[in-house]
């Protein structure tokens, strides 16, 4: 039981299963909590969530709330009525003659969302139900150019012809407006917009206008974000109205703040729902930053495996990157969006042996939560890397997340005999090494590309490893590529929460632009000074004087002709030619290392095609709490023994002591072979690795070399 | 094909962690000529690969990006170790710059850079990057009568020499083009895939060991093979025909000649013979495929379909052979030019896709099965290959690629997916306006559904997309351009129609001026194609005689069209309802909805169901009415045998087809109505009712100008009057109207 006086700061996250909380204390205390997620009313899983670390601390919700700082809140409401297609009727306005954007795709968005395998089936793959049917979308005449020339002035009698149409008689509740070229000139969006409130004055339909979520090129993108932000707009303006107020009924004093999928939170009045997509990665992401910054960790590889999927983000030099068209869903999206790259490597990734070829094949597909892997006992058949994790005695049948469920290590054993053993002429317990092994060499080499791919070497990297299922395949995927330290983190479990009440304030504005170089710097400086002007009236609306503010700049450039640019940081707030000569060196050196020597082409000419800007205003955080580091030894942790199928560094079983993680203490140390068990997870250490408890209680895994 | 003892001793771990970095490595190297490139065709058309071959050149591994790429490129390694191994002799670190259509690759425009691998001083492998760049030098597209024509042709240069770029060789290739600055970023970005790619392979070298690896590799190939094989084995024996139609120029008589493209593919246990006798000589100007474009096509319709899940290694063509007649439009004579060879490869693709489809089909994969699709347009007027300036006075970049945004064929339980995609590349997709704005010196007025876009049926063809554009910023664009004459392709499957019949494709003429001024003072522009010249916002600019090229002047409009996906199955047993929203959806006119399925709508735009049913009552006693038998008669069978019950279905190779038996008699069957139209060893449309429908009468739209060249042979059931072919006949002097025999069972 936790007493404290101070005030807190909460982060809550919801969860497609729980909702996880986190309550910061002025004094660096951490409380966690988990409550099963409400999805008919998503509120009283946080509600619950609250309840639950109350209980914890021994104080009721009210006690709580009523000390509570401020609550920031990741959900899952705009995802989750996407997936069920549970969001407002949208009509779109769009320009006349390309009234079918956003169902001709660019093509592009049959594919969109799916996994290698699955595109390869051409036969079999079609687009997704389009969120605006043919028969909800209205164009209006009207034309600008790319230099945001007008060509076609708007046809106002067809926006309000369309309007009528939209909402009278087809009873839309939220109208998208998304034109062509719009974001080199909003003129028409926002006439539109202006005609929409005027003729609906009261509120009741929701506005969504693509050029005030985002000022970059691609209409396709950029109109599935107009289409998306209205769909689920309602519903979010909805949900948070009614969460706050409940909050406030329980004594909430503080501000509510939303956490979005850039990596910050937001008022949430100042929160556009499309920003909530992802917010529960960027969580991970967020708590990452938050680790790092305390660590001193410059780069950070993040892995966060579930059930179903293995998702990796980068931090490098304190930075994350931004997704360069990401996608919600099936659908490819303009926003800010951390770059998550993710795939179906999970507790539930099935394992079989292709009956022509003999491969043992491993992934991509996985066992649905129900009946889920054959050690579950609810019928299912299909083999999954859990059943391969039991078998080989890393996790133990009695204490699956923390004893809550029990798994068949008989029938496990059973089905891995005859459907993956018998066929490749192994025994049970080689099989099972196998398919572990095949999924942790997936696992590093969808991080060696990632990696890679942004001109890193994997070593150069400490890896950060949360989710459930990630601990007992750590030391697998790290050793793989060479990462001699690997971080599991107190509040691992809830980790997505902890960063929610780590976050920052962020609005990031992105603008698409043709600077060729050399250019007058004084152009560059103007457009700055504009968007750090409109930044800046956001910030201050969320309680942040300029001076208050950091400004993080970043262009992506590229050789003039190319399709797409590299991001790289800027480090000057103004400009002159000068700076712009280092402003080119950068870029040319970051491309040599991206590519190559020799890769890039300055003969075509250099150009800016891109700048963002994130305004950040750093919320106050208490350190976590420090322990007091005691001796190296362990042993009092122990809880059992049991034998375990290491396949590192040597092949067989080795009996192995079991740990439990909330007794170890600050200063331990845990030489493998070990197994350290918590509520929420399992962690194998193999001989070369060895673990230390650290002063915030973190397991700081070491490879022995 | 290989077969190594080591390979079945190979720790079956080990060998899924050597191949999934593979692919992985693969994978990193395409990444990296994506972001290289300045090709939008590349970068967001997916038109690249990176691919591995062992020593002898066999490829081991290709991934994701364009299947054209995946089949033959093994040729060119090959002919480097012929030609090239004693001098100048390969080291590590050298690259060679390829792109002879005569050896490998589809045109002069499908490039690769292959770099030797060499592990502690031996050549362990190759690997290769390849992507398709828009500009070769050469003549404009349009012009070429040889292969000399169509830019450089380069059997095998050191582009690389030790690790070192040759300046000189790099210079020399790039400024023989139009635009060396977008040649020389696709040169860079294959040079730093294969850097990548070849770093990549060390390293996994130095972790699995060269003794495994090359037994991995050789495992890699075998394991396609076997997959091949055993999915071939799984269908039923039979032999399928497809003939499919295309247009060239006939440079000579400077008028359209349209040629014939004929696949009969025989399948036997677990292999597949493909034998395109019949198909038209080679044209003189460059619609020609040289015979590694069509091998490399026959990739592209084998892993659409067939071979979806099976590696992408040499080993999945072993049990493919075939005959293709040398100095046919499929294996031109060199030096033919071959710059259209995709196109002629695409037709090609949908001849075979058809028969693959009616194979998969009938083995009761019907997952696997979707009608034909095609992306390249088959009339005429302009092309798509500009050329000029755009408006910031850089070299407008050649080929505008909508037409990756092909509507798909149907399947056997739904629509085709429309602008579904590109059968080249299963990721491909096609770029924004605004960025297409930003190059060309265009403005849009649309890009929208064509409508009646894609082909005919109980499941529709998907369609493709319309567009009408202007040119905008420039004074000095030109386009290729070709004679007018349609002759749909890519037939439909099981009664379904053809890739959709049509569209406006036009070049129009405005007062600059008071065409501005009319669009800015009406607040509108064209949005149909058929309207530009109803309306009054242009006059047509079309040519009267047949040049190669033409100017477009600024302000000139044009409209353009991107093929569908063909049909599906009878048009009168399509959904009401669907037709009905369709016809909402502007995907379906209103002439289709009545003439082809049989439609009435209400008043309010749904389908009035009572009605319907009465006028597809009539149509189908119209068929049997308007139609005759080829033979003469409706059966082969005697009265009595047709008659008889107790027929057992033997395969149903058909949606209203099956072979049937009775007492040792094997006959073709309607599964609708019992109607036995022959024995087994019969063409069942002699015995059809076969009505001959002039194609410039088909509603839908119409060519401008020229009309279509041919008709349809449509064949219904004698019984039931389902229709249950759709086969498209442009002959050429001398053929004979005999239907096709297009299965035969085995």
């Amino acid at each position: 039981m936790v007493q404290s006086q101070g005030t807190y700061v909460i982060g809550v996250d919801t969860g497609g299963t729980f909702t996880d909380i986190v309550a910061l204390g002025e004094s660096g205390e951490v409380i966690t909590g988990k409550s099963p997620t409400t999805p008919w009313d998503f509120s009283i899983g946080v509600l619950n969530a609250i309840e639950e670390v109350a209980k914890t601390m021994g104080i009721d919700r009210k006690d709580l709330l009523g000390r509570t700082r401020m609550v920031k809140h990741g959900s899952t409401v705009a995802t989750n009525a996407v997936i069920v297609r549970g969001g407002a009727k949208v009509g779109l306005i769009t320009t006349k003659g390309f009234e079918d954007t956003t169902l001709i795709m660019r093509a592009v968005g049959r594919v969109d969302g799916l996994s290698e395998d699955e595109i390869r089936h051409v036969t079999r793959v079609t687009k997704p139900e389009p969120i605006v049917p043919k028969e909800l979308i209205r164009g209006v005449s009207e034309r600008i150019d790319y230099t945001g020339d007008v060509l076609v002035p708007l046809n106002e009698g067809e926006v309000r012809a369309a309007a009528k149409e939209l909402i009278d008689d087809n009873e839309c509740k939220a109208i998208a407006v998304s034109l062509l070229q719009s974001w080199a000139n909003p003129a028409h969006e926002r006439r539109i917009l202006e005609i929409l409130e005027e003729m609906y004055p009261n509120g009741d339909i929701f506005f969504s206008v693509g050029s005030d979520l985002i000022r970059v090129s691609g209409e396709y993108a950029r109109a599935n974000t107009a289409v998306i932000n209205a769909y689920v707009g309602p519903i979010v303006t909805r949900y948070l109205n009614n969460l706050e107020s409940k909050l406030k009924e329980e004594g909430l004093t503080g501000p509510l703040l939303i956490t979005q999928g850039n990596g910050g939170a937001v008022h949430k009045d100042h929160a556009t729902p499309i920003g909530n997509f992802q917010s529960g990665p960027a969580g991970g992401m967020m708590a990452s930053a938050y680790m790092a910054n305390v660590m001193k960790h410059d780069n950070v590889i993040t892995t966060d495996m579930g059930g179903t999927s293995f998702d990796v983000g980068m931090l490098t030099n304190g930075y994350w990157r931004y997704a360069s068209e990401p996608i919600v869903e099936r659908f490819r999206v303009l926003q800010p969006i951390i770059d998550i790259e993710s795939i179906g490597a999970g507790g539930g990734t099935i394992a079989r042996v292709d009956p022509e070829t003999n491969r043992l094949l491993v992934g991509p597909e996985s066992a649905a939560a129900y009946p889920g892997p054959v050690a579950y006992d609810q019928g299912g058949e299909r083999i999954a890397t859990t059943d391969a994790d039991l078998v080989m005695g890393i996790l133990d049948p009695d204490y699956f997340l923390g004893g809550r469920s029990s798994l068949n290590i008989a029938k496990a054993a059973q089905y891995i005999k005859e459907k993956i053993a018998d066929p490749l002429g192994l025994d049970v317990h080689e099989a099972a090494a196998g398919v572990f092994d095949i999924i942790n060499a997936k696992m590093a080499d969808l991080i060696r590309r990632q990696v890679i791919r942004q001109g890193y070497l994997p070593e150069e990297f400490v890896l950060y490893c949360f989710g459930g299922a990630g601990p007992v395949h750590l030391a697998g995927f790290a050793e793989e590529l060479g990462i001699k330290r690997a971080f599991i983190f107190r509040p691992s479990a809830v980790f997505s929460a902890f960063g929610a009440a780590a976050a920052d304030v962020i609005h990031t504005r992105m603008l698409s632009v043709t600077y060729g170089l050399p250019m007058d710097p004084s152009e560059l400086n103007k457009t700055l000074r504009e968007i750090e002007d409109d930044l800046s009236t956001a910030m201050a609306d969320e309680g942040f004087s300029r001076d208050k503010v950091t400004f993080q700049r970043y262009f992506s450039m590229r050789f003039r002709r190319q399709t797409t640019g590299v991001e790289i940081p800027v480090q000057w707030d103004s400009f002159t030619d000068q700076e712009m000569g280092d402003v080119q060196r950068l870029f040319e050196s970051t491309y040599e290392e991206l590519y190559g020597i020799g890769a890039g082409f300055a003969r075509a000419g250099i150009e800016i095609n891109a700048i963002r800007v994130d305004a950040v205003g750093t919320v106050s955080k208490p350190n976590m709490e420090s322990h007091t580091p005691g001796g190296p030894d362990a042993s009092g942790a122990i809880k059992a023994h049991r034998d375990v199928f290491f396949t590192q560094p040597d092949r067989g079983f080795v009996s192995t002591p079991v740990y439990e993680y909330d007794k170890l203490a600050a200063g331990n140390q845990v030489p493998g072979p070990a197994v350290i068990e918590s509520q929420f997870t399992t962690i194998l250490v193999p001989k070369s690795w060895n673990v230390t408890v650290d002063h915030l209680q973190s397991l700081v895994m070491e490879h022995l070399v | 094909m290989t077969t190594t003892s080591a390979v079945g001793q190979l720790d079956p771990v080990k060998y899924e962690m050597f191949f999934h970095r593979l692919w992985a490595i693969g994978e990193e190297g395409r990444l990296a000529i994506q972001r290289v490139t300045a090709s939008p065709i590349v970068s967001q058309g997916g038109e690249c690969m990176c691919s591995f071959y062992n020593p002898e050149g066999v490829m081991t591994l290709a991934c994701s990006g364009h299947l054209r790429f995946a089949g033959a490129t093994s040729d060119a390694i090959k002919m480097l170790l012929r030609r090239f191994s004693e001098n100048p002799g390969f080291f590590d670190g050298d690259q060679f710059f390829m792109n002879d259509p005569y050896v490998a690759g589809a045109h002069t425009f499908d490039m690769m850079i292959i770099k030797p691998l060499f592990y502690k001083g031996e050549l362990v492998g190759w690997t290769a990057a390849s992507i398709h760049t828009a500009d070769t030098g050469g003549v404009m597209r349009g012009l070429a009568t040889e292969v000399f024509h169509e830019g450089i042709r380069i059997l095998g240069l050191k582009i690389v020499e030790k690790g070192q770029q040759r300046e000189d060789v790099f210079a020399t290739l790039t400024e023989q083009c139009r635009d060396p600055q977008y040649v020389s970023l696709d040169l860079n970005s294959m040079i730093a895939a294969n850097n990548v790619t070849a770093g990549r392979y060390v390293e996994l070298l130095d972790k699995f060991g060269l003794d495994f690896a090359k037994a991995a590799e050789a495992k890699v190939i075998e394991d396609s093979e076997t997959m091949a094989r055993a999915k071939l084995r799984a269908l039923p024996n039979g032999t399928w025909k497809s003939r499919v139609y295309g247009t060239a120029v006939d440079k000579r008589a400077q008028a359209l000649r349209i040629f014939q493209v004929v696949c009969t593919m025989t399948k036997k246990d677990d292999e597949l013979f493909l034998d395109f006798e019949g198909t038209s000589p080679q044209s003189d100007d460059a619609t020609n495929s040289t015979l590694p474009c069509t091998m490399a096509h026959f990739c592209v319709a084998l892993s659409n379909q067939l071979y979806w899940d099976v590696p992408w290694s040499d080993g999945k063509m072993a049990p493919i052979s075939w005959n293709i007649p040398e100095g046919s439009i499929l294996n031109a004579t060199y030096p033919a030019a071959a710059g259209n060879g995709p196109g002629v490869g695409g037709i090609m693709v949908g001849a075979l896709s058809e028969c693959l489809a009616q194979m998969l089909y009938a083995g009761g994969r019907l997952d696997d099965v979707n009608a034909p699709w095609h992306v390249l347009p088959y009339q005429g007027g302009p092309g798509f290959f500009y050329g000029g300036h755009n408006r910031e006075g850089l070299v407008t970049a050649q080929g505008l690629y909508d037409i990756h945004a092909s509507g798909l064929g149907a399947a056997p339980d739904r629509d085709g997916v429309p602008t579904g995609g590109h059968y080249n590349i299963p990721s491909g997709g096609i770029s924004d306006i605004e960025r297409t704005e930003m190059q060309y010196p265009f403005i849009y007025f649309a890009r929208n559904h064509n409508r009646d876009g894609g082909g005919f049926g109980k499941y529709s063809g998907g369609a493709g997309s319309y567009r009408i554009y202007m040119i905008y910023g420039s004074k000095n664009s030109n386009v290729d351009y070709k004679p007018y004459g349609g002759v749909p392709q890519g037939n439909g499957l099981f009664g379904g129609y053809s890739t959709g019949t049509g569209g406006v494709r036009g070049i129009y003429r405005t007062e600059s001026g008071s065409f501005l001024d009319k669009v800015q003072s009406g607040n509108s522009y064209p949005n149909f194609s058929e309207d530009i010249i109803a309306d009054g916002w242009a006059i047509d600019a079309l040519p009267n005689d047949l040049p190669d090229r033409m100017a477009l002047p600024e302000f000139t409009l044009l409209s353009d069209v991107v093929p569908g996906g063909a049909g599906y199955g009878d048009p009168l047993d399509r959904s009401p309802e669907q037709v009905a929203n369709d016809v909402r959806d502007s995907l379906t006119s209103l002439e289709v909805a009545d003439r082809i399925y049989g439609v009435v709508l209400s008043a309010s735009g749904g389908a009035d169901l009572d009605a319907t049913q009465k006028r597809r009552r009539e149509m189908r006693e119209q068929r049997l009415a308007t139609g005759a038998p080829y033979s003469g008669k409706t059966s082969g069978v005697s009265d009595e045998l047709q008659k008889a019950s107790g027929w057992q279905s033997e395969l149903r190779w058909h949606e209203n087809l099956e072979v049937a038996s009775l007492n040792g008699q094997r006959a073709i069957r309607c599964t609708e109505c019992g109607h036995v139209y022959c024995d087994v060893s019969e063409n069942y449309k002699n015995y059809a009712v076969r009505y001959t429908q002039d194609l410039n009468e088909m509603p839908g739209p119409k060519m401008p100008r020229h009309g279509f060249d041919g008709v349809y042979h449509i064949y219904y059931c004698p019984g039931c009057a389902t229709q249950v072919r759709v086969d498209t006949y442009s002959p050429a002097p001398g053929d004979s109207d005999e239907p096709l025999w297009d299965f035969k069972a085995g």
